[in-house]
């Protein structure tokens, strides 16, 4: 399946390099630096964020939280392993939650990783308690991010099932 | 408009107020949208937004990113892989880990294995030598566990560690 994916091109990887650290950049500048007309820049970004391979989003410092308070937020990953037969259901269970912000299946889908940010050690303690609580699970780690040593924002896990869903109807036609 | 003025400068040096929300929100659906677009929008002006990006972006706050799938940068395979640390301080095990260029992020935790990281490869023979020269050529390194991500199911960040 992650074969499937789209063939990408330096040209990608040079726009998207350039768009990391402001993706409001001018795409008239980027053209320019790129060697390449704007109307190729626009194309190949619309093309990239139609493939879910592009996100060009606001991205709030976690040390200073989401809001006026400005009380930082907390990371926690949660790692669990479900019983058999259940991970779909433990999977919608943990999506359900509005404070995981990520989640993937690791080592042949017998293992779930949730990325959840939360405002406070009371909710990390709320959602622990959640999860746990949802049916099939077998074993559940939780870690609070302590300290962030290295961040790279710019590249990562970004296109999901669903883009990749999405994908396969737009090659075939 | 008139009524923008008291509110061009921030109260708090270092806080999002209202408006960099409601800013903020808008550039949730489109990050390329123009201040001029976004101040229609909201009832402000467009050098009032445009100056309020600018200044949660100077303040570390807030920044606009292109969030790029491994994949654009011609990696094949990602994998979370946690070291267990003994007789040294983690953060020194951390630290010699995050000078890795394929290593993306690595965080110290609460939990078994303090030191995590995210670590992309180009083929699965990297992986294998990933994994062996971490438990080999770091010192202090008592286990190693390497998880292979295979399906994302959501990637939704609005926050990261901006400073880091």
């Amino acid at each position: 399946m992650i074969d499937q994916f789209p063939q990408t091109d330096d040209l990608d990887r040079q726009i998207a390099e350039a768009l990391a650290d402001d993706a409001r950049l001018s795409f008239r500048k980027i053209a320019a630096d790129l060697g390449v007309t704007e109307g190729t820049v626009r194309g190949r970004v619309k093309r990239l964020q139609n493939a879910g391979l592009l996100k060009l989003v606001p991205i709030v410092d976690i040390a200073r939280g989401m809001d006026a308070t400005n009380a930082g937020q907390h990371m926690m990953f949660v790692t669990v392993k479900c019983a058999s037969g259940k991970l779909d259901a433990v999977r919608e269970g943990l999506l359900a939650l509005p404070q995981v912000r990520a989640l993937y299946d690791a080592n042949a889908a017998l293992r779930l990783i949730a990325v959840c940010v939360l405002p406070s050690l009371d909710e990390a303690a709320a959602v622990t308690n959640q999860v746990l609580a949802l049916d099939g699970i077998r074993e559940a780690e939780t870690e609070l991010v302590l300290q962030t040593v290295k961040y790279n924002a710019a590249i990562g896990p970004i296109a999901t099932v669903e883009d990749l869903r999405g994908l396969d109807s737009v090659d075939e036609g | 408009m008139a009524e923008d003025k008291p509110t061009t400068r921030r109260s708090k040096g270092l806080a999002l107020d209202d408006i960099d929300l409601r800013i903020i929100e808008v550039l949730k659906r489109d990050g390329r949208a123009q201040s001029t677009v976004i101040g229609e929008e909201l009832g402000l002006t467009g050098n009032l937004v445009a100056n309020r990006i600018r200044a949660m972006d100077a303040a570390g706050l807030m920044r606009v990113v292109a969030l790029a799938d491994f994949r654009v940068h011609g990696y094949r395979l990602l994998a979370r892989i946690r070291l267990q640390v003994s007789g040294r301080a983690p953060l020194e095990v951390a630290q010699e880990l995050a000078e890795r260029e394929h290593v993306l992020s690595v965080h110290i935790t609460s939990g078994r294995y303090p030191v995590s990281c995210l670590y992309a490869f180009h083929a699965a023979r990297e992986m294998i030598e990933a994994a062996r020269d971490v438990s080999a050529g770091i010192a202090g390194v008592e286990d190693v566990d390497v998880e292979l991500l295979n399906t994302v199911y959501r990637y939704n960040t609005a926050v990261g560690p901006l400073a880091a």
